[in-house]
């Protein structure tokens, strides 16, 4: 059974019927404890159904070691969105409730190669030296957590330094217990500065110079 | 079991810019079926939204009281309905950008700026902006926000399963949100400040014979406890003035709402709380203003007068447009 209904179908189609550049959604499965790996395969593969433009590829994480490393993935699932270049947009888990639209505006957005962030925080990407990863723990509940994700992703495609981990955070327990997240939107810069909630992108710069100083 | 929520940003190329019949501002219930009539009427309507579209009913799991749905319905789902209908009509919405600053130039002619620095005109401007969940101003409660604290159960609750939970405030969200974390919560206790709860008659019923939870009245909440993350609950009882501390590791605020009128402060009438005066056609003092909702006073915060007041400012814009055309 499909996974996305007809209407949904068609509304994607309608939205991605713009795309520019070629898009691959990158997926990555495991055998060790997924739950939802074959939705994550199926979806990318409905959604990459929607496009000329989009392709799904699916490998497994325990075995294909070096499509994994290429693309510094180091857990599973994982999907990478792939536009022109990796500009390092990364969803872990599945993107659905309100976590689909996260994906949707990602291949857009990689699509495109152009982020869509005001002039100040677009050149404060700009002269970054060092890599920042940022990590965006979400729940597919919560309808808050697109603006943090898709800020992420804009800050991702803006900066090659950039990488931008989207976090079901209910299929990574541990990652989440790791960074105590009880609510979400939350943005972890470097593993050390934190962001609670859909922060404006001027927070985020902030906690990205924390992270680095 | 998935559901899949389509609420994506345009892309600026879907923006027809010029000058709108109609720019409303918040994409919840009102302001979504404001939209639905303008669009459907034919008048170039603009949706801005400073999230993604839904507004706060979309935050609730499930919705009983709306005719129609005799079975209930997600209210993410319902609102997400909502969009598509104005959508199908040609309105357009902008997400994940707030407005700033409304800016009245002549009779016909309104300015909306927002956060991302774009200015949008409209002949006509609806204040649709619906309110923010309160805060409780304790201690705790800044530091473990987002380390216990939150205000929305439906998005956080899932991290709560088989744990303690405490719910701050036993009107209609707090109890109907506290059935739904007592779905999987280990155990939930209801603190209300008041000694009775103003919340509907069965949600009271539901919670009162939850075998796994706790009501409790007359409790004034002093601090919210915790080491890196909430570990429980002070609470004065107000009759006794006995302190006594719940166990928690996950703390839900719902202690009321206050209204999003500040931006247009000095351009309206507000009630002492905020919350902007109308007359019964939505209308403000200043000309082609509207307010709508929940931001609107005396109205009960429910959809379905949202949804009515939404109607009524359409038809309001309407007439206004049709004697600005003269
Ligand atoms: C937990 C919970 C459960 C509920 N359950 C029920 C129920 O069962 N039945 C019922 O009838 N009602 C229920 N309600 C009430 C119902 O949700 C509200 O009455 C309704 O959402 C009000 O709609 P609105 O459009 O006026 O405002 P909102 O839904 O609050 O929408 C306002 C929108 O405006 C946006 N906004 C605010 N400021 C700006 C700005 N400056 N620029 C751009 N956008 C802005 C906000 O982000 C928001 O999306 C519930 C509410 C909650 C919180």
């Amino acid at each position: 059974m499909a996974l996305l209904n007809d209407e949904i179908v068609r509304n994607v189609t309608e939205m991605l019927a713009g795309l520019t550049n070629n898009v691959r959604l990158v997926v990555f499965t495991t055998k060790n404890g997924c739950e939802y790996c074959k939705e994550i395969v199926q979806l990318a593969q409905e959604v990459a159904a929607t496009s000329p433009k989009l392709t799904a590829e699916v490998y497994d994480f325990d075995t294909a070691r070096d499509k994994a490393a290429a693309y510094n993935i180091t857990m599973a699932p994982a999907m990478v969105i792939v536009g022109a270049r990796d500009y390092g947009l990364r969803y872990y888990g599945i993107p659905s409730g309100h976590e689909f639209s996260t994906l949707l505006y990602g291949i857009q957005r990689a699509s495109e190669g152009k982020p869509d962030l005001d002039p100040q925080t677009l050149s404060f990407l700009n002269g970054l030296t060092q890599p920042v990863n940022i990590q965006v723990f979400v729940t597919p509940t919560c309808p808050y957590c697109p603006r943090a994700a898709i800020l992420a992703y804009d800050m991702a495609v803006a900066s090659d330094k950039v990488i931008a981990d989207v976090v079901e955070s209910m299929e990574f327990p541990e990652l989440a217990n790791r960074f105590n997240v009880m609510g979400v939107p939350l943005s972890v810069i470097n593993a050390n500065s934190r962001v609670e909630g859909a922060a404006p992108p001027y927070m985020i710069v902030d906690a990205i110079k924390a992270a680095l100083a | 079991m998935f559901e899949f929520t389509l609420s994506p940003e345009p892309t600026k190329a879907q923006i027809s810019g010029g000058v709108y019949d109609v720019v409303i501002i918040g994409a919840g219930a009102a302001g979504l079926t404001t939209a639905i009539y303008t669009a459907r009427d034919g008048l170039k309507t603009l949706i801005l939204e400073r999230e993604s579209a839904g507004g706060l009913a979309a935050t609730t799991e499930m919705i009983e009281n709306y005719p129609g749905f005799p079975d209930g319905i997600n209210g993410a789902e319902l609102l997400e309905r909502f969009r598509r209908q104005a959508e199908r009509f040609g309105a357009e919405i902008i997400e994940f950008d707030e407005v700033v600053k409304v800016n009245p130039i002549k009779v016909g002619e309104i300015e909306v700026h927002t956060e991302g620095g774009q200015v949008y005109t409209g002949k006509t401007v609806v204040v649709a902006t619906g309110s923010r969940p309160k805060k409780l101003n304790v201690p705790g409660e800044k530091e473990f926000y987002g380390r216990g604290v939150s205000y929305c159960a439906t998005c956080d609750g899932p991290f709560f399963k088989d744990k303690n939970v405490v719910i701050i405030g036993a009107g209609n969200s707090g109890l109907q949100e506290g059935l739904q974390v007592l779905e999987y919560a280990k155990h939930v206790t209801f603190l209300e400040f008041l000694p009775y709860t103003r919340a509907e008659r069965i949600l009271q019923e539901r919670v009162k014979n939850h075998p796994k939870s706790t009501l409790l009245f007359n409790q004034q909440v002093t601090a919210i406890q915790g080491d890196k993350t909430v570990t429980g609950v002070v609470a004065v009882d107000r009759e006794t003035k006995a302190e006594h501390v719940y166990p928690a590791d996950g703390v839900f605020i719902y202690v009321g709402y206050s209204p999003y009128s500040a931006f247009v402060a000095d351009l309206v009438e507000t009630n002492k709380w905020g919350y902007i005066i109308t007359d019964e056609k939505m209308r403000t003092k200043v000309p082609g203003l509207y307010a709508i909702g929940d931001v609107r006073a005396d109205n009960p915060a429910q959809l379905s007068v949202s949804v009515g007041d939404g109607a009524k400012a359409a038809l309001a814009i309407r007439d206004f447009i049709l004697e600005l055309q003269g």
